[in-house]
């Protein structure tokens, strides 16, 4: 999934100052399973920044919505009504969402009420762990699943560096080191001969260093 | 690599003398005088010196002018480049300009992480890791080409070296680890600083075992102590570093006067048990800021004059 | 646990209620599991003070999400406090725990808001000690009576509250 993290309260406030009339609007994937931009989460920021401008005298309307999905036009649509009656929308989507809410409604300001942060897993009730680049290449076949771009903090393709130490990342002694986790699942499945041969300097076309990237179904498009 | 001399190290390697290199840190800032005097403290006690590439990070000025204010002052540098700061592009261009300027040794290297820095706000690139960067090394020097291929009409041939850390996790893949750089193409190795000689013995005694002593120069890495807190803080805080408690004790164990001349003794002792494990084949000095102790630990050791390549 | 005012002059009592410094009618949420108290355990207190209390009885102390807090001081409380089971007796396991999360999750917020974090508490109270829920709203209101009405219940609303209490 999506993780993304909701901005201060401060920052939010900055943003949405000029509007009288605020739409906060929700995303019911990604975000809410990470507890940053569902029902719940735009519930609680809105009656905060209610709250916060009451504080300083001033006045806000705040419509509160979430849809399943702001990355969908099937789910955008169901917010159209609501867009076009506002000021402004804060999105607590995805960087992604909150995009394509602003591509569909050209004269309504989109903002952003998120820090997208990575693709990641819920790994335990409450921590979220990056796992992921999306760089369009994927080669975890060969590092046993353990993607050494996405979480070795030098994106090493011929690892482990010299700093790691009882498994940690020297960056973080609370990041695990993946080429550990690389070596020791390798081990444990047998194939621990994957990483005497040199791996080639990675091609990133693939991934955004290439441009923004498109992915076209030919078999989808009518 | 065909047999030619490429340099003075390269030189003294080649004919099994025992190599002494050493390091310099440029300055932060764009004064070329640090550079002189520190090539004063080091000039006829070592064979090459090293040149750090933004240690730890940290801004200074570049490998590549501070290895050229060093061959002016005539010593030979071993021009330190992490892949941390510059993508493939600038990092075959920058060998080239290099090798243009007289350099002739390269230390290929990932480098520290920016977040350990002054500026941890940076972008890191990456884009190749230093086993990479030996590879890319050894294809130009050997066979004349870039990495896309491109046919160099000088390629630059130059002594191409890694760094190994024997101490650091997991011990066991190490000596792939070893292996993987030397097959990419090293001509030798430094290490990180040994304290631990036994466990550093250890690894020579792998190492020698699969055939890789015979394919690289392996010279071990000797930091001087100044104090017991130095001591404590390398096994604390520095990443990869096993300086084992009998060394902390021995540190602990003087009078604070007199902790340089042990730090300089364990040293001394150091170099000597070194110089009798099968393979090493010499020692790489690193006294950070600390220049001036290098001629006195070199001439403490045996190991003057040194042997005259040119 | 905030200071008893046992044996102090009650600033609250019926008649003279009102803080001299501030003077308002303290408005108080109260969040409380329904395994610890039944809801009228406070109306002596009630008779005995003259301040609000709202409370919500819920069936499990983690059933307050961060957005009833809120609501609670949207709605005009100057105070929310919520009342738990004590660690290692919830019903639920752990939901006391997780009230307790929560609770500091929003104080943080209301820092951040400028609302003060203080005005929102939890505590631990055992299964039937009304002596004990009793002492934490006095403490309460004594705490009020240094923190003065909520920022953002507005100028009119504590004036209405004022007119209708003439």
């Amino acid at each position: 999934m999506i993780v993304g993290n909701q901005k201060s309260l401060a920052e939010i406030k900055e943003i949405v100052a000029p509007y009288k009339n605020l739409l906060i609007l929700g995303c019911g994937t990604c975000v809410k399973t990470c507890f940053a931009g569902g029902e719940d989460e735009v519930a609680t920021l809105s009656s905060a920044l209610r709250l916060g401008f009451k504080k300083d005298g001033k006045e806000i309307l705040i419509q509160e919505l979430t849809i399943e999905r702001q990355c969908e036009d099937e789910f955008i649509q169901e917010a159209a009504e609501n867009i076009n009656s506002n000021d402004a929308v804060l999105s607590l989507a995805c960087g992604a969402g909150v995009q394509a809410i602003a591509k569909r409604f050209k004269s309504v300001p989109v903002m952003p009420g998120l820090n997208t942060t990575f693709i990641g897993i819920l790994e335990k009730q409450g921590l979220f762990t990056e796992e992921c680049v999306g760089c369009g290449d994927c080669r975890l076949a060969q590092f046993g699943s353990v993607c050494p771009i996405a979480r070795c903090s030098k994106k090493l393709l011929n690892g482990p560096c010299g700093g790691s130490k009882n498994g940690s990342c020297e960056v973080d002694a609370e990041t695990d080191c993946a080429w550990q986790l690389i070596i020791d699942r390798l081990k444990a499945l047998g194939q621990l001969n994957n990483l005497k041969a040199y791996v080639q300097p990675k091609d990133w076309r693939s991934s955004n260093a290439g441009g923004p990237r498109k992915l076209v179904r030919e078999d989808h498009i009518i | 690599m065909n047999n030619s001399i490429i340099s003075k190290l390269h030189g003294v390697l080649a004919r099994g003398d025992f190599a002494v290199t050493s390091e310099c840190g440029p300055p932060r800032g764009a004064d070329p005088d640090v550079i002189s005097r520190k090539s004063g403290l080091l000039k006829n006690c070592v064979d090459a010196v090293n040149v750090t590439d933004n240690q730890t990070a940290i801004v200074r000025m570049s490998s590549i002018a501070a290895s050229a204010h060093l061959l002016q002052n005539g010593l030979e540098p071993v021009m330190q480049m992490v892949t941390r700061d510059r993508n493939r592009i600038a990092l075959q261009s920058d060998i080239m300009g290099a090798y243009s300027l007289g350099i002739r040794n390269i230390l290929c290297l990932t480098g520290d992480h920016q977040t350990f820095g002054s500026q941890p706000d940076a972008l890191n690139v990456f884009d190749i890791d230093s086993i990479q960067l030996i590879r890319t090394l050894c294809e130009m020097r050997d066979k004349g080409r870039d990495m896309s291929g491109f046919d160099l009409k000088s390629p630059p041939r130059m002594f191409i070296g890694a760094a190994a850390n024997p101490f650091a996790d997991p011990f066991e893949f190490r000596i792939i680890r070893l292996s993987k750089k030397i097959e990419a193409g090293a001509d030798f190795i430094q290490t990180q600083c040994v304290y631990n000689v036994e466990r550093f013995r250890e690894w020579m005694k792998t190492a020698h075992e699969e055939g890789l002593t015979e394919k690289a120069h392996i010279l071990a890495g000797i930091t001087p102590l100044k104090s017991a807190g130095m001591a404590r803080y390398m096994a604390d805080r520095v990443a990869g570093m096993d300086v084992p408690e009998t060394i902390i004790k021995r540190m602990d164990g003087v009078p604070k006067n007199r902790a340089i001349e042990e730090g300089t003794r364990i040293c001394l002792e150091t170099i000597a048990a070194l110089r009798e494990i099968k393979g090493v084949h010499g020692i790489h000095i690193m006294a950070i800021e600390w220049e001036e102790k290098v001629a006195e630990i070199v001439g403490a050791a045996g190991l003057l004059p040194r042997p005259d390549i040119n | 646990m905030a200071k008893g005012i046992t044996g102090i002059a009650n600033p609250y009592t019926k008649g003279n209620c009102r803080n001299m410094k501030t003077n308002f009618k303290p408005r108080i949420t109260l969040f409380q599991c329904c395994n610890i108290l039944s809801k009228d355990a406070f109306c002596k207190l009630e008779k005995k003070i003259d301040f609000d209390l709202d409370v919500v009885e819920l069936p499990c102390s983690s059933l307050v999400k961060d957005v009833f807090l809120l609501r609670a001081f949207e709605s005009g409380s100057d105070a929310v406090v919520v009342l738990v089971c004590p660690e290692g007796t919830c019903r639920y396991v752990e939901g006391n725990i997780r009230a307790k999360k929560r609770v500091q999750w929003v104080k943080n917020l209301l820092d951040e808001i400028g609302l003060d974090g203080k005005r929102l508490s939890l505590f631990n109270v055992a299964h039937s000690d009304k002596e004990a829920a009793v002492k934490i709203i006095e403490n309460t209101l004594s705490d009020l009576s240094d923190l003065g009405p909520s920022p953002a219940r507005s100028v009119r609303e504590t004036e209405a509250v004022e007119e209708k209490k003439v």
